[in-house]
């Protein structure tokens, strides 16, 4: 914990607007799709899989936060990645969206939000919910 | 499911474009019109303590932390397929005002954002920044034709369709299905 201040203390020497405290994330390891939290939260369209995928990386590359739909329900925000902090529109995020992944990191609860910190992208199956025979290509039908 | 058309969620953001600086309702399963008072954070920052300058100069996502302690999460503004950086990173560890729509939906809430100022009394800022900036960093005019539909012209999007289609499951799947539509 002394040296979790530490850091926090020096990084607040730096960088504007540093907390007043920081707390250690929690160890998980999740399994679930990668996808657009807006369109999911909101509801706005079907927002899962092959149907949605175009518009996903519409929404990644103009900086919605990208999340993970856990097989449980859970929906994770991801603000890092393998070491890199960049959470709008990182390519590396736009790479594996709509895919399902299995990661490991740290996650942060806050307010009823799941941050996820992603240490490690330990298996990538792919796209896997094939959803456009049912839905079409979300939203525009091209 | 409660599922709206894109149109009318597009229609809804339009029709406020030209109202008084107050957030409108975009017809969203459990939204709420709210305005309040928070100083723009670096997320990644307020979690842990990484905080590097200027909130990561636009490349992180930001918060709203309000004075009780509530962290908001925005996760839109009011252009197409578009999140809330841009409209905020000039904000960075101030005070702002924060006009939109609080969402609460599936078990989780978010925070839409349609207008900014600087708290108390700034000029209000229609949360519309994006395709400006996005022109800038493509090395287009604002006015270019491409930028009112940028989802549409975005490099790295294009080069991810033209390489695994726009089903993510290559490019002859995608001629497949779109020939028997």
């Amino acid at each position: 914990m002394a040296g979790l201040v530490g850091v926090a203390l020096g990084a607040g020497a730096l960088g504007a607007g540093a907390p007043a405290q920081a707390a250690a994330g929690q160890r998980v390891k999740v399994t679930g799709e990668v996808i657009d939290s807006w369109c999911y939260l909101t509801e706005i369209m079907y927002p899962e899989g092959t149907a949605h995928h175009q518009c996903a990386l519409w929404c990644a590359a103009g900086g919605i936060p990208v999340g993970i739909l856990a097989d449980d329900g859970t929906v994770y925000t991801v603000l890092k990645i393998e070491g890199d902090s960049t959470s709008n529109a990182n390519p590396k995020v736009l790479e594996i969206q709509s895919r399902r992944v299995t990661v490991e990191g740290d996650l942060y609860a806050r307010d009823g939000i799941n941050y996820l910190l992603i240490d490690r992208v330990v298996d990538d199956q792919g796209i896997v919910k094939l959803t456009h025979d049912d839905y079409g290509i979300q939203p525009f039908g091209e | 499911m409660r599922q709206l058309t894109l149109a009318a969620v597009v229609a809804a953001a339009l029709l406020s474009a030209g109202a008084a600086r107050a957030a409108e309702s975009w017809g969203l399963p459990g939204e709420e019109i709210v305005r309040f008072e928070a100083k723009v954070v670096d997320l990644l920052c307020e979690l842990t303590g990484d905080c590097p300058a200027q909130c990561g100069a636009g490349t992180r996502q930001l918060g709203l932390l309000k004075d009780d302690g509530t962290l908001v999460l925005p996760l839109k503004n009011q252009t197409f397929f578009s999140g809330a950086v841009d409209e905020l990173i000039d904000f960075c560890a101030q005070r702002v005002v924060a006009d939109g729509l609080m969402v609460t939906n599936r078990g989780y809430t978010i925070f839409a954002l349609q207008f900014v100022k600087a708290a108390p009394d700034g000029k209000w800022r229609r949360a519309d920044r994006f395709p400006s900036k996005w022109a800038k960093r493509n090395g287009l005019d604002p006015k270019d034709k491409k930028v009112k539909r940028w989802f549409e012209n975005d490099p790295r999007v294009e080069a991810l369709i033209a390489r695994d289609g726009k089903l993510g499951l290559g490019l002859e799947a995608d001629r497949k299905f779109l020939e028997a539509q």
